[in-house]
C-alpha cells in the first residue's frame, strides 16, 4: 500500500530549540492519532505536513510528493482544522464555509452549493445565515469542521477538534469524525491531548515526546507490548493468597473484596497464580489479561523514555525509529 | 461524484488556480467593510462630492445647450467642471480626504482582524500561499480606494462626454482617461501597501487611526512648518498625499518641463521608498505567523 506520509531524518529547530529530532516514519493511509505533551513536536509536524514550514534537515512526503515542492497543491488535498478560533468575524456561516471551498480551489457556485450541503450534514443548516460571532463553541467547532470538509479532502488534519466541547458535544464530534474517516480512500490525522479521543477514532498512533517518536504503530500492537498484567477474581477469603502474591514480587493494584489487578514480575508466568491459589485453598473465578488503554501505553512509554534519557542511559535509537525501520 | 455510506457527498472536480483565490479574499474583505454602517456613512460623504460634481456637469450642459454664449461664463464660475485633466485631478485629490478616513477605519476589518483573531490561520491553511493572501488583501484595499476615487472620476468623465459633444470630447481627451486610471492605480497601490503594513503591525483601529493621522495629517503640517521656517520647499516632499498628487499630475500630462519634472522625480523616489518600506514591513509579519499553534 502507498504511504500516506513519509518522514526521513526529519529534524527541525526553532533557533536553538529542537522541535523535531531525526524523525523517521512511514505511515500508511488510515486513521492516525498524534499524541504528545505540549512542546512534543505535534504542531511542528503538522506544520511541515501542510508545507508551511521548511524542515531544518530531512524530507517530508505527503501522498508521495515532496511537501516543500508542492505545498500549495498538496493543501488542496488536505483539510486542516486548527485548534485556535480561525474565524472571520462579520461573515455568515455559509459565507465562511463557501470561502474555504473557494480558497481550496472550488469554483464559487460549487463552493456555495457544497457549503449548504456540508452545513446541513453537520447539523448547522438552521444557523448558516447567522454571523460567526453568534455561534456557540460547539457550533464553531462544527463550523470549522465544515470548512475543513467542504472540498472533500483526501486527508483530514484535525488539531484538537474536541477542545472546549461538553461531553455530549464531544461524543457527537467524535462520531462525526469517525464516520468521515471511515470513508474509502480518506485518511485522518488527529492530534489531541485527550487520549480517549484518539483511542475512539484512530487505528494507528504516533506518540511524540520532546521531538522524538517514542511509539508508533497500530493501537493493538502498542497495547500488546504491555508487560504481563492480569485481573484476578476469586471466591472467599483471600488475605493469605494476596500476601503470598506480594511475597513473590507480584505488584497489586485496584484491589477490592473479590478482584485485583496483578502485575507479574519478570520471568514468572500465570502458573504462579494457580499454584498460590491452590496452596491457600482459593478458587479463582477469572484470570483476564488486562486491556491497557492508550493512556497507560502513553505513560509507560514516556516513563521509559525518561529512564533512557537519564545520564548513562541515553538511547542510541528511539522506539519510533525502531518501529519505522 | 458519489454518495457514500455516511451521507456525505464526495467532490472531485478540477480545481481553479490559486491566483483566483486572491479575488475571493478581496471580495470578502470588501464585503466585510461594506457590512459596517460607518462605512456607508463615509461612502455617502464621499459620494456627496461626486453627486455635487455630477449635478454641476449636468447643470452646465443644460445651461450651455439653452444659451451657448453662456458656456464661457459658466466655465469661469464653475472652474471645477471644465472637463480638463485638472478638474478630474482635483476631484480625485479632494476625494482623498474621505478615502483616508475610510481606510483608517477599514484597516482593522480588512487586515488587522486576521492577525488578531486567527483569520490568517484560516487563509494560509488552504490551497494558497502567503503571496496569494497578500495580493487578495491589497486588491481589497485597492478596490475600496477605487470605489471613492477612480470609479467616480471615470463616471464624471463619461458624463461630461455624454452631456457635451460626446464622441468628440471622449476621442480628443482619451489622455484624461489614462490620467484618471493612472492616478487611481498609483493611489490604490501606495495606499494599499501602507495600510496593509500598518494594519498588520498595529492590528486595532485606535492605534491604526493614530498612525494614519500621523502620516497624513501630522507630517503635512510638519512639512509646511519646516518649509516656512527653513524657507525650503523641499520639505513639502514629506507630504505623501502631495507626492501622490504630483505623480497624478504627471499621469494627466499637466507637468511643465524643468523644475517641476525634477520635483516629480523626487516625489516618485519618496513614494517608491514608502512602498519598499511597506513591503519590507509586511513580509516578516506574514512569515512570523504560525498556522498551527
Amino acid at each position: 500500500m502507498a504511504s500516506l506520509f513519509q518522514l526521513e531524518n526529519l529534524t527541525h529547530y526553532y533557533g536553538q530549540h529542537r522541535a523535531l529530532d531525526d524523525v523517521n516514519l512511514d505511515i500508511a493511509p488510515g486513521t492516525i492519532g498524534l499524541v504528545g505533551q505540549n512542546g512534543a513536536g505535534k504542531s511542528t509536524l503538522m506544520q511541515i505536513l501542510l508545507g508551511l514550514n521548511r524542515p531544518t534537515q530531512g524530507f517530508a512526503r505527503l501522498f508521495g510528493q515532496d511537501v516543500q515542492q508542492t505545498g500549495v497543491e498538496l493543501r488542496g488535498r488536505v483539510g486542516f482544522m486548527p485548534e485556535r478560533s480561525a474565524l472571520i468575524p462579520g461573515l455568515h456561516g455559509l459565507e465562511y464555509v463557501a470561502l474555504a471551498g473557494e480558497l481550496s480551489g472550488m469554483p464559487r457556485r460549487e463552493a456555495m452549493r457544497r457549503g449548504h450541503e456540508t452545513l446541513s450534514y453537520l447539523g448547522l443548516e438552521e444557523a448558516r445565515y447567522r454571523k460567526l460571532e453568534q455561534y456557540s463553541v460547539g457550533m464553531q467547532q462544527r463550523l470549522k469542521l465544515a470548512a475543513t470538509l467542504v472540498h472533500d479532502p483526501d486527508l483530514l488534519l484535525l488539531d484538537e477538534p474536541t477542545a472546549g466541547l461538553d461531553p455530549d458535544g464531544r461524543n457527537k464530534m467524535l462520531s462525526l469524525i469517525r464516520g468521515l474517516a471511515s470513508r474509502p480512500d480518506k485518511s485522518l490525522v488527529l492530534s489531541s491531548h485527550l487520549l480517549g479521543d484518539i483511542e475512539r477514532v484512530c487505528e494507528t498512533t504516533i506518540i511524540l515526546d520532546a521531538g522524538r517518536v517514542i511509539g508508533v504503530g497500530p493501537m493493538d500492537d502498542l497495547r500488546s507490548s504491555r508487560p504481563s498484567c492480569y485481573t484476578l477474581s476469586w471466591k472467599g477469603e483471600a488475605n493469605d493468597f494476596l500476601d503470598g502474591l506480594r511475597e513473590v514480587g507480584v505488584q497489586l493494584e485496584s484491589m477490592d473484596q473479590t478482584s485485583v489487578q496483578a502485575k507479574l514480575p519478570e520471568g514468572k508466568t500465570t502458573q504462579l497464580f494457580f499454584a498460590l491459589a491452590h496452596r491457600h485453598s482459593i478458587s479463582l473465578t477469572a484470570l483476564e489479561p488486562e486491556e491497557e488503554n492508550l493512556e497507560a501505553v502513553y505513560h509507560r512509554l514516556i516513563g521509559r523514555q525518561d529512564d533512557m534519557n537519564a545520564p548513562g542511559n541515553r538511547p542510541t535509537m528511539s522506539v519510533g525509529q525502531e518501529a519505522a525501520s | 461524484m458519489s454518495v457514500d455510506s455516511v451521507g456525505f457527498r464526495g467532490w472531485s472536480e478540477r480545481l481553479t488556480s490559486p491566483w483566483l483565490s486572491s479575488w475571493s479574499i478581496a471580495r470578502t474583505g470588501l464585503l466585510l467593510v461594506l457590512r459596517r454602517k460607518l462605512f456607508w456613512i463615509l461612502l455617502g460623504l464621499a459620494l456627496l462630492n461626486f453627486l455635487f460634481m455630477f449635478a454641476l456637469i449636468y447643470l452646465k450642459a443644460q445651461l450651455s445647450a439653452q444659451n451657448p454664449a453662456i458656456e464661457r461664463f459658466v466655465d469661469r464660475i464653475l472652474t471645477s467642471v471644465t472637463g480638463t485633466g485638472d478638474s478630474y485631478l482635483n476631484f480625485m485629490f479632494l476625494q482623498g480626504t474621505v478615502t483616508m478616513l475610510m481606510l483608517a477605519f477599514a484597516g482593522e476589518v480588512l487586515v488587522g482582524s486576521d492577525f488578531q483573531q486567527g483569520g490568517l490561520t484560516f487563509y494560509l491553511s488552504r490551497r494558497i500561499s502567503r503571496r496569494h493572501y497578500a495580493l487578495g488583501k491589497l486588491l481589497g484595499i485597492g478596490m475600496l480606494v477605487s470605489l471613492t476615487t477612480t470609479i467616480p472620476a471615470v463616471i464624471l468623465f463619461i458624463e461630461y462626454g455624454a452631456m457635451t459633444d460626446s464622441l468628440t470630447y471622449l476621442r480628443e481627451n482619451w489622455r484624461i482617461l489614462l490620467g484618471i486610471l493612472g492616478y487611481g492605480a498609483i493611489m490604490a497601490t501606495v495606499l494599499s501597501l501602507v495600510l496593509f503594513a500598518l494594519a498588520a503591525w498595529l492590528e486595532k483601529t485606535v492605534p491604526l487611526v493614530m498612525a494614519w493621522a500621523a502620516l497624513f495629517v501630522l507630517l503635512p503640517v510638519l512639512g509646511r512648518i519646516l518649509s516656512r521656517v527653513q524657507d525650503d520647499e523641499d520639505w513639502l516632499l514629506i507630504m505623501l498625499w502631495r507626492n501622490l498628487r504630483l505623480l497624478g499630475s504627471w499621469c494627466f500630462g499637466s507637468v511643465d518641463a524643468g523644475e517641476e519634472t525634477e520635483l516629480i522625480g523626487w516625489a516618485a523616489s519618496i513614494v517608491l521608498l514608502v512602498c519598499a518600506a511597506s513591503v519590507a514591513a509586511i513580509i516578516p509579519r506574514l512569515r512570523a505567523i504560525r498556522v498551527v499553534q
